[in-house]
This record gives C-alpha cells, structure tokens and sequence, in this order.
C-alpha cells in the first residue's frame, strides 16, 4: 500500500487518476463527511458518484439535484451563521462537484476533497471544537486503500 | 405620535440638507427614474418609481423647511407621516431599493436619489421601520462584529483549512506591512477559496500583507439599515486596527457596500482623512495586470460575460478595472449590452438579500428577469462577477429559472489561472 503523508503528495496522486477514477474516490471522500447532511439530493449524489457505469444522462440529473441542494444551503448576507448547516452546504458542494458532467473545468478530485474538509471545519466550529480537524489524514487512508485496490 | 415615530421625523428632519432641498425642488417629476428602476421596470408597478420611494421624506422636507408647506401644516391642511404610512413604505424603501444607483445615474436634473434613500432609511430605522432581518444583522455586527455572527475563531479555523490548500502560511496580526486585507462573513462562510486566492497573488506579486484579529469583518450594516452611528462604530474598528498595524493601505473585498462603507463613506463617519489608504481588490488586481505581474499559465477557454456589481462599479468607481482585468483571464468576453457604470443591478444590494420574508424574495426574483435577459442576450453560459452577495443572489435566481449558467467569482479564477509555480517555488526554498 502506498503511504501518503502530505497535500503536495496527496494532490499528485490524485492528478494521476483517471476522470473516472478521480469521481470513485471524490465519492469516498464525500461519505466520509456524509454524515453532515441528511440531504437526499446529496445522498443521492454520493451514489451516483459511486457507480462506474453512470452514464451522461444520470449524470446531469444528480449533478443539478445536487447544486440545487448546495445553492439552497448557503448562508445568505446578514443570516445569522450556523455552521453546522454550513457543513452541510459543503457537502453538498463536495457531492455535486464529484458528479460534475464537465470534469475537465475543475481540479476534481482535490476539489471535491478540499470541500469535504471545509465541511469538516465548518462541523468542528459549530462543535466548539477549535481548528483542529483530521479529515486530511483520513482522505491520505482513503485515497491509499483506493490505489491499492484499483489493480 | 409615538416616541419612536417622533424620535424618526426628528432624524428625517436631521438628515434633510442643502443638496437634498435642492433635489426635491430639482425634480421635473419626468418619470425617467422609474425606467431606471428594476423593480418598476419587472413590475410596472407605479409605487417603485424611485422619487416616489422618498415621499416621506419630501413631505417631511416641505412641511418643515418650506414656507408654503409650514403654512399647511400650521392649518392642518396636509397630512403628517405616521405609523401606517412608514409601514407601508418598509418595503418600498429596503425590500425593492438596492441603492444601485441607477436611478441617479439618470436622472435629467442629477438628483442623488440613492443618497436620499440612504437618508431616508435613517429616519425608517429609528422609528422602528427597518425589517427584522437587517435590525438582527445590525445587532450581530455590534455584538459580536459579524453580521452573520462570524467569530474570530471560526475565521482561524477557515485559515488553517485554506492554508492546506495552498501550502503557505497564512499572515494574522503582522505589524508594518503594506496591506491589512478586509473579508466579508459571506466570503468566510460561502467562498472561503477567496482568501487562498488573495494569498497566491500577494505570494506572486511579493506583496507584504496580514490579516487583524480585531477587524476582519468589511460589511458594514449600519450602511444598510441606515443608521450612521453604528456605521461608525464598525468603520472605527477597521481604522483602529489599521492603526495599531501601522499598514500602509487597507484593502477592501469583492463584497459590494464594504467598499463603499469604508471608501467613500468612512473617512466622514469617523470625521477625519484615514492615515492610510482604502484600495479595491480590483484596484489592486489590475495595477498588478499593468506591471506584468498578473501573467496567465492559461486562460478559461469558454465565453464569459460579466455582471458589474453597482456598489463597486457605478456607485464605488472601480470603472476601470473590471473589464481588463477578465479579458485577461477570459479567452472571450462578450459584454451585455449595458455594462459597467449601466449595469443592472443583480437584485440583491442595500441590504435587500438580507431580508427574507415571502413578498420580498419573490419580488427579488421577479426583479431578476432583467439580468436574465441580459445574460441570455450574450449567448453565454457563464458569468464572471466580483461581489460575494451579487454571487448568492445570481446563483439562486440561476437555480430558480433553471437556466444552465454557472458563476465565477473574478479573484478566483485569477489565481486559479495565474502562472505562479516560481512563487511557490521560491517560498518552498525559503
């Protein structure tokens, strides 16, 4: 199994993937922050990703149930902040990223990750937990688990 | 009358100055604002002709400073502003005026008619007539010194997250350098990736700059609700900090009204020149472009349009660097028909995307067909702005009329673009 032990190593694995193959592990990435929503759009999402048959069509219907549920959760101008629903725009974000049908557009895989920390963030403050948070070394495991069983 | 009410018609009689008596006997009543106006312009509704938003204020002016109008109120032959009446004027005054600026921007005879709405809601606010929503950000900004209750340690933990991503450090409370960077709570919570992208370009350009624990937040909702008092309060914590920093220029964020709030409106809040000097992020974006520092490893290689936010560009100034800077970034930009200082607003400035009540996110939508229109005039699918509200408000009403067009903030898109690997380079050395 391959270690991963730092963002610069992290990111470059990831680049190496496939789009397809960056979409299976941005899933992984979003279940593991799946938790911080109960939004069936983004469930529904994380599904999706998860399937490496998906076809074009499907696609496109998940990807805009998804960014409905991300546009719908973000915190409006003045809106007294709740981070903990914050959390859950994130992975909205994260969800609807992952099954993006225009995958060249964005950096996928890292995206999807880097949103799924920022849910993460957003759960700790919420928590009163500080800044502390350790879903980078999390997705390090799943990203290494992910190569060491793709062949 | 209530002492609320009494408390409000004294500070409308306050906020009525020399320009504002010149402009109410300036008005021709030509009608041309309302054409200017988006909410008249969607609706056809004659009650949000923008001159007729201000009739309390008119009437407050003629019944105490003309000679006619003191006569009929002495005679009890004109009517007094009462309770009703503010009421009734809420949502004429917050819910559908964006102080965009429009409207004075055509006006025949140059009445400021976004300042006089600014001045009215002084008087609104003090009598009790502001909309919940706002009184509640205004709270939040005194208390704890976010509109959106953002506390410092939520924007350390934002700091840290962003930090991963670009692999640098973050500065915080860094005394003598050359800028102290403002954020909006909209751009902590909604667009944390701003910050990152801030920091590339200040990496790149070799730019000294920090954060300040004491004053991070830019908003200012004492402008939006219209009471100068805590409009100073907020703006007196950005410029204590700037001061204890020792920075040589304070730069302000993509948000709209922050620029306006500390730029053009700060310095007579706090009733002296800032020893230091107030900078758009555009403005600094685009002095970059013109020393070469900006340079593309690419460019987004799909046609873009751009919507101007009003606070920055026709109300705040920053005309000239918005369109230079996306074509810079953007391998084809196709301009609405009217741009820049001509733009329509988004629907959502002034504080009306803050206020959440049934009639006026539908009136918001509705007001939106007008961008719509413009967007789809271009044949584009995308859409470059650089105001974190603007952003909110275009990607709902997107949603809303399930138009496939996506937004991208202007800031982002420059870093995410910009040639930068020697920058980073250079830090990972040192």
């Amino acid at each position: 199994m391959s270690t991963i032990q730092n963002d610069s190593d992290f990111r470059a694995a990831l680049a190496a993937l496939t789009v397809p193959q960056q979409r299976l592990v941005a899933a992984r990435f979003v279940e593991n922050v799946g938790t911080l929503t109960n939004d069936s759009r983004v469930k529904a999402a994380i599904h999706a990703a998860r399937r490496a048959d998906i076809s074009a069509p499907e696609l496109e219907v998940v990807y805009s149930a998804a960014k409905t549920a991300a546009i719908e959760s973000y915190t409006h101008c003045g809106q007294q902040g709740d981070w903990m629903s914050q959390a859950g725009h994130f992975v909205a974000e994260a969800a609807a990223t992952s099954v993006t049908p225009e995958p060249k557009a964005v950096n996928l895989a890292w995206d999807v990750a880097m949103r799924a920390r920022m849910a993460r963030t957003c759960a700790t403050i919420a928590e009163g937990q500080g800044t502390e948070n350790r879903e980078a070394e999390q997705q390090y495991r799943i990203l290494a688990d992910f190569l060491s069983n793709k062949g | 009358m209530s002492a609320s009410l009494a408390r409000g018609i004294n500070v409308l009689k306050e906020v009525i100055d020399a320009p504002v008596a010149s402009f109410f006997n300036s008005c021709v009543h030509c009608g041309i604002c309302a054409e200017s106006c988006l909410f008249y312009r969607e609706t056809g509704d004659p009650k949000y002709t923008p001159i007729h938003k201000l009739e309390p204020l008119r009437r407050v002016y003629e019944q105490e400073y003309t000679l006619l109008g003191r006569i009929a109120k002495r005679l009890g032959l004109s009517q007094p502003v009462t309770e009703a009446e503010l009421e009734e004027w809420q949502p004429l005054v917050y819910d559908s005026c964006t102080m965009c600026g429009r409207c004075t921007m055509v006006c025949p005879v140059g009445n400021d008619i976004a300042m006089m709405i600014r001045k009215l809601r002084e008087g609104m606010s003090v009598a009790g007539y502001a909309p919940p929503d706002i009184r509640g950000a205004v709270k939040r900004t005194v208390e704890i010194g976010s509109p959106m209750g953002v506390k410092w340690s939520a924007v350390q933990a934002v700091i840290k997250h962003q930090e991963a991503d670009l692999e640098t450090k973050i500065p915080v409370d860094v005394e003598g350098v050359e800028y102290m960077v403002l954020l909006s709570s909209m751009e902590i919570m909604n667009y944390p990736e701003y910050l990152s992208a801030l920091a590339r370009i200040f990496r790149k350009a070799g730019i000294t700059w920090t954060l300040s624990s004491e004053a991070f937040e830019a908003t200012n909702a004492g402008i939006q609700i219209g009471t100068s008092d805590i409009a100073r309060v907020i703006v007196s914590r950005i410029v204590n900090a700037a001061e204890k920093l020792k920075v040589k220029k304070v730069l302000s964020p993509e948000c709209g009204h922050a620029y306006m709030a500390i730029r053009w409106e700060g310095p007579n809040l706090v009733g002296r020149p800032f020893n230091f000097e107030v900078v758009h992020v555009l403005e600094l974006l685009d002095q970059l472009r013109r020393k070469g520092v900006l340079k593309m490893k690419s460019k987004f290689d799909t046609p873009v349009t751009v919507h101007d936010p009003c606070q920055i560009v026709r109300r705040g100034g920053v005309l000239e660097a918005p369109e230079p800077l996306v074509n810079t970034v953007a391998s084809e930009v196709r301009l609405m028909t009217d741009h820049n200082k001509w733009n329509w607003c988004c629907g959502g400035g002034g504080g009306a995307s803050a206020i959440h009540t049934e009639e006026a996110e539908a009136l918001r939508t509705k007001a939106f067909m007008v961008k719509k229109r413009q967007i789809e005039e271009t044949g584009v699918n995308t859409v470059v702005t650089f105001c974190a509200n603007c952003r909110i408000v275009i990607e709902e009403a997107f949603d809303h009329y399930n138009m496939d067009t996506r937004l991208l903030g202007l800031t982002e898109l420059l870093a995410e673009h910009l040639d930068d690997e020697d920058a980073a380079g250079e830090e990972a050395k040192s």
